[in-house]
């Protein structure tokens, strides 16, 4: 939303410099994206009357003398009479008119914001008619754009010489808003809100502009509003709504009118401030509803009467709110045919839909240049019908803006009254239609309340000023303030809301930080796990990883994953990221191919991260059971030899920093989603001492390891982090005494862990311990057994004889 | 035979009797196709599959109790100087130590919740276009991957309430991974991380909010810093602000440049009521910040789409 200061200005006295305003705005009221500087937009741009027009023959020219007062531009010439010479193209340049001068060495105000900006000279036209810069249209002027014909000012409001900025209050700066900080403010999406506003971050009392406030008298003696509805004045015009809830006030009026799509004959303030808003003048009955749409934040709209009433096929008007039904169809004022959806609000005329409620008119009853009467709409509606409707046709005009953030039911008559007054037009009909009645809302709170949620000493007589100044009434009941809260806020309910407005309108930059006293935290455990895995990986050349936690179906099946145990998301970006993920060793195994490519010639993978499986069913708080787990995956493009024990020896060195001993046990065709990817013959299913699962180490089946295109040389595995934290072992046995090294080979065809439990039974035997670590496993070509060695570290003197009996194992 | 062979043996028959379809009368022709062609698609996958697990059997076991083949030395790990930690982990784990520094217990988010968790306990009224903001993923059963860490915020509550009856307060902070459904480009990934805080005491107030958060950033960017606010709007806090600090110096800040850090504010009595806390006893703030930003703004990056691209190129940057 774009704020122009001028015209905030209109409404609250503003005496600290722009930057501390913008400033002040930023901290109490909404954010300010940018700030669009217009200053020096229209320098050197002048009001001239043209004084002679004479038409350049065989051309579309015309040459015009023009009078421009007491401006002295160097370099150009006056001729005797004092005049100025500029060629203008336009059809509508006559004698008499008061025209824009662009003079020479002005840019020209529509290509400021061009990289590069139009500056205006002094050139010869056809080759002999000196033109001194050019009358401008309002296209040019950055007003519209529409390049038909040159702006025409009207004598009234200026006169030669005189400067465009000054006359028409240009030298400007436009707010940049960002709308999503005023979600919940509807009251702010119009100019007098947003001004409400300042007054009151400034401490100022905000004049209610008369219109708004006052009980409003239609010209010519109409009808005189009251306000505790619900209510409907009478007239001919009926208007029915089926559900209250979709449409809470509807006020509409039948006004006669002329030249429904004329536009301004002169420049006029309401087309300047609806361009600097960002919109477009279109004509004049258009520019009045949006200008006070602008103004209030109460849109507007204006129906052909005379077509609605053909459309509804009767003599009077009805004007039937309703939710649409299924399969309905209405053409809008864009061309564009919608097929309507259930909470779409349609307005009909006696049944026959011809607008789409707050979000854009229909064909059917456009204002044209035959209208003679129009419909004048004023209403509000459930905004949260209008954000669906928003949502699904894609309509995101001023209007629905406004109504999404739940435009306030006060505004409708009066905003309704100062158009049909800004018309100029003559009121045939009017009804307004109350389905709810005005409830005033009434707020207790205690001052101390307001001090101690923000930490500050605000003095009752100042809490009381800086809620007045912004429309709350208050009746100071010794012990606590009793706030009416006005009509326009529809976003109080309790007393933190009016907490929070002191707290912002006196500036939160104001509370005075401090600290409270702390306590001891707790460690997280498994924070902490995962914090002394990181050390350890990166120790041991591994790389962290971070990856979605979404996969591809197709990336799961060829994990070996059934993409059905995965919870769908049902609106993914892309089918890449359409199922949560399982496990963590396929998403690895995808970067792996990744890295493999770039090239990266060796590298171990891993990532620690939550995962979620359909079969692990829901826990207490009836959301899907999840599970820690970190998985490694390792790859080499030239590796050769068993890349399994590799995976396995960073398995071993977490496991052992950690204190847990493991056993590796063959895997047998494990059916669990985690195992999926690990081919059974190549992959050991880790346990710890009790049984439980910690988690499994392998190679990748070949079908997994081709269909991710990865070398051979390929392995990893993945640890359930929740099992490790629990098996985490306490302290590590230090031993200082005496010791005996020995090397052991052993001829065997069992497996190494077959051995060393022969070996740790025939030393437990002999009541001595060891310290076992491998050394080599050597095997002749074409032989059964192996010759397995390993090193031993006694803790105490060994006499020959256990070696002997060690040596004899098999 | 083996049972490729056979399959393919099959499918020349299939083939053959395709052959046959001359014979067949025009207006059955096309019957008889389908049917054909559905028996050799059959075939086809069957001979995908066999091969597929012919390829998994050729397979030699080995002993997975060793530590290394027959005949092979025993593997190495590689050299730390190729290792890596991921710089948002790094980071996120620094954030943590400081709050932890200050009181702070840490929770981790949940990855996957629900309506109730992620919308509904944090007082967003049922169908509150509030919720489109949040532009959520969610699966066929209607569950969530959280679109912001505050999801939690109902659980810790819960869970942490009964310090409060032992006249202690609640100080949790809530690291984790988030969700948006959003298109991806340079600053926009649909994941990142945030980390969100919750503070609830009998005497806590605005003061004490804006003091906690000033310490926080003044202690991880070691240096005294002014802080600003705007106001801002969550269904869950109220008031509600925006909380900018002073640019640091280390980060090439000047006089005058801020930096939008994260939005918070005093707990919605409506939040506190739904986890059994009575807002007229206790009052508390809580605070959500990106972590990715953060993690930016240090290194000097500016795509965000490297944390989740697993392109070592980038992560061995960060030791």
């Amino acid at each position: 939303m774009k704020i122009s200061l001028n015209w905030l200005r209109k409404y609250v006295d503003i005496d600290i410099s722009d930057e501390d305003l913008i400033r002040t705005i930023g901290a109490r009221l909404v954010e300010v994206e940018g700030v669009i500087d217009e200053t020096h937009k229209y320098d050197s741009i002048y009001i001239v009357r043209v004084e002679k027009a004479e038409k350049i023959p065989d051309t579309h020219l015309t040459l015009c003398q023009v009078n421009v007062g007491d401006v002295d531009i160097p370099k150009v010439q006056k001729n005797e009479d004092g005049l100025v010479q500029v060629v203008c193209g336009a059809p509508n340049v006559r004698e008499g008119m008061l025209a824009v001068w662009i003079a020479p060495g002005a840019v020209v105000p529509a290509s400021v914001h061009e990289d590069a900006p139009f500056v205006i000279g002094k050139r010869k036209m056809l080759g002999k008619y000196e033109s001194n810069g050019m009358l401008a249209g309002a296209d040019e002027l950055d007003f519209d754009d529409k390049h038909e014909k040159i702006a025409e000012v009207d004598s009234a409001v200026a006169q030669p010489g005189d400067t465009l900025a000054e006359v028409f209050g240009l030298n400007d700066k436009i707010l940049d808003i960002e709308n999503k900080s005023l979600t919940h403010r509807p009251d702010c999406f119009g100019v007098i809100g947003f001004a409400r506003e300042v007054a009151g971050i400034l401490g100022k009392k905000f004049v209610e502009p008369d219109f708004l406030h006052e009980e409003t008298v239609f010209p010519e003696g109409f009808l005189t509003v009251e306000k505790d509805g619900p209510a409907s004045r009478d007239a001919t015009l009926d208007i029915e709504i089926t559900n209250a809830e979709i449409c809470p006030r509807y006020t509409g009026a039948v006004l006669k009118v002329t030249d429904a799509t004329a536009e301004d004959k002169y420049l006029s303030e309401i087309q300047i401030l609806i361009a600097k808003s960002g919109m477009m003048p279109v004509s004049r009955i258009v520019d009045v509803t949006n200008y006070l749409m602008l103004l209030t934040g109460q849109p507007l709209h204006a129906f052909d009467y005379d077509k609605f009433l053909k459309v509804g096929g009767k003599d009077t008007a009805k004007i039937l709110v309703r939710e649409a039904q299924p399969g309905e169809t209405l053409e809008l004022l864009d061309g564009k045919t919608i097929e309507c959806i259930p909470s779409d609000i349609l307005i009909t005329s006696n049944g026959v839909p011809v607008a789409l409620a707050g979000a854009m008119g229909g064909k059917n009853t456009e204002i044209d240049e035959n209208t003679k009467n129009i419909l004048l709409e004023a209403a509000t509606f459930s905004l949260y019908h209008l954000r669906k409707t928003q949502m699904v046709h894609g309509i995101f005009t001023e209007a629905i803006t406004r109504f999404t953030k739940g435009v306030p039911m006060s505004g409708t008559f009066n905003v309704l009254a100062e158009a049909v007054k800004e018309m100029n037009a003559k009121p045939l009909e009017l009804r307004d239609k109350a389905c709810v009645p005005f409830a005033t809302n009434m707020v207790e709170v205690l001052v101390e309340d307001i001090n101690r949620l923000l930490g500050t000493e605000y003095s009752r007589g100042l809490i009381i000023k800086t809620l007045e100044n912004v429309g709350f009434m208050i009746v100071d009941a010794g012990d606590s303030l009793q706030v009416t809260v006005p009509a326009w806020r529809t976003d109080i309910h309790i007393k933190e809301d009016i907490i929070e407005e002191v707290g912002r309108l006196l500036g939160y930059d104001n509370i005075v930080p401090t600290l409270p006293l702390h306590q001891t935290a707790e460690p997280n455990r498994m924070w902490e796990l995962k914090k002394r895995i990181r050390e350890m990986m990166w120790r041991l050349g591994a790389n962290e990883l971070l990856t979605y936690s979404f996969a591809a179906g197709r990336l799961l099946e060829r994990a070996g994953q059934d993409p059905k145990n995965s919870y769908k998301i049902v609106n993914s970006i892309s089918p890449e990221l359409q199922y949560v993920r399982q496990s963590i060793v396929p998403s690895l195994l995808d970067k792996a191919y990744v890295n493999q490519k770039i090239p990266f010639d060796t590298f171990a993978l891993y990532e620690m991260n939550k995962v979620y499986q359909k079969e692990w069913g829901m826990n207490d708080e009836k959301v899907p059971v999840e599970k820690m787990q970190m998985g490694m995956v390792l790859a080499e493009r030239k590796g050769i030899g068993t890349a399994y024990y590799k995976a396995k020896i960073y398995m071993a060195n977490i496991l052992d920093e950690l204190n847990i001993t493991a056993k590796y046990l063959p895997m047998k065709d494990g059916d669990e989603a985690v195992n999926r990817p690990f081919e059974p013959k190549r992959s050991a299913i880790v346990i710890a001492d009790d049984g439980a699962v910690l988690g499994v180490v392998g190679e990748f089946k070949n079908s997994v390891r081709r269909s991710f295109k990865l070398a051979e040389y390929t392995a990893g595995f993945e640890l359930n982090l929740d099992t490790v934290l629990q098996k985490i072992g306490g302290k590590r046995d230090i031993y200082l005494g005496e010791v005996e090294k020995r090397d052991l080979t052993v001829k065997t065809t069992g497996t190494y862990a077959e051995l060393i439990d022969k070996i740790n039974t025939l030393l437990m035997q002999n009541s001595v311990k060891a310290i076992i670590t491998p050394i080599s496993i050597y095997q002749p070509e074409g032989a059964e057994e192996k010759n397995i060695s390993v090193h031993l570290e006694f803790h105490q003197k060994i006499d020959d004889n256990i070696m002997e009996e060690l040596e004899k194992l098999s | 035979m083996t049972e490729i062979e056979s399959l393919k043996q099959e499918l020349k028959k299939v083939n053959a009797e395709y052959a046959g379809i001359r014979n067949v009368p025009a207006e059955e022709r096309a019957e008889f196709g389908r049917k054909i062609n559905a028996k050799k698609q059959e075939i086809l996958a069957k001979i995908v599959a066999t091969e597929k697990k012919m390829l998994d059997t050729q397979v030699e076991p080995i002993d997975v109790t060793a530590f290394c083949a027959p005949n092979e030395s025993i593997p190495e790990v590689y050299s730390q100087e190729y290792g890596s930690r991921h710089p948002l982990a790094t980071e996120i784990d620094r954030v943590c130590e400081i709050y932890q520094m200050m009181g702070f217990d840490v929770v981790e988010s949940r990855q996957l919740d629900d309506e109730y968790h992620m919308f509904d306990s944090l007082n967003f009224a049922k169908e509150h276009p509030a919720r489109d903001g949040y532009d959520t993923f969610r699966t066929e059963e209607g569950l969530i991957p959280p679109a912001h860490t505050s999801t939690m915020q109902h659980r810790v509550l819960k869970e942490y309430r009964d310090k409060l009856a032992q006249g202690k307060n609640i100080a949790v902070v809530v690291p984790g991974r988030v969700y948006r459904n959003e298109d991806v480009d340079a600053t926009h990934e649909h994941t990142f991380y945030q980390c969100e805080g919750v503070y609830v005491s009998r005497e806590c107030n605005m003061g004490q909010m804006l003091g906690i958060l000033r310490e926080f950033f003044e202690k991880y960017y070691e240096q005294k810093l002014e802080i600003r606010t705007q106001p801002g709007y969550f269904p869950f806090t109220e008031p509600s602000l925006e909380f900018m600090i002073e640019k640091p110096k280390s980060l090439g800040g000047k006089k005058g440049d801020f930096l939008e850090m994260l939005g918070c504010g005093m707990i919605h009595p409506n939040v506190l009521k739904m986890a059994g806390i009575d807002p007229a006893e206790y009052h508390g703030f809580a605070w959500g910040g990106g972590m990715d930003r953060l993690v930016m703004l240090k290194y000097g990056l500016s795509d965000v789409r490297a944390f989740e691209s697993g392109n070592l190129s980038f992560l061995r940057n960060f030791r």
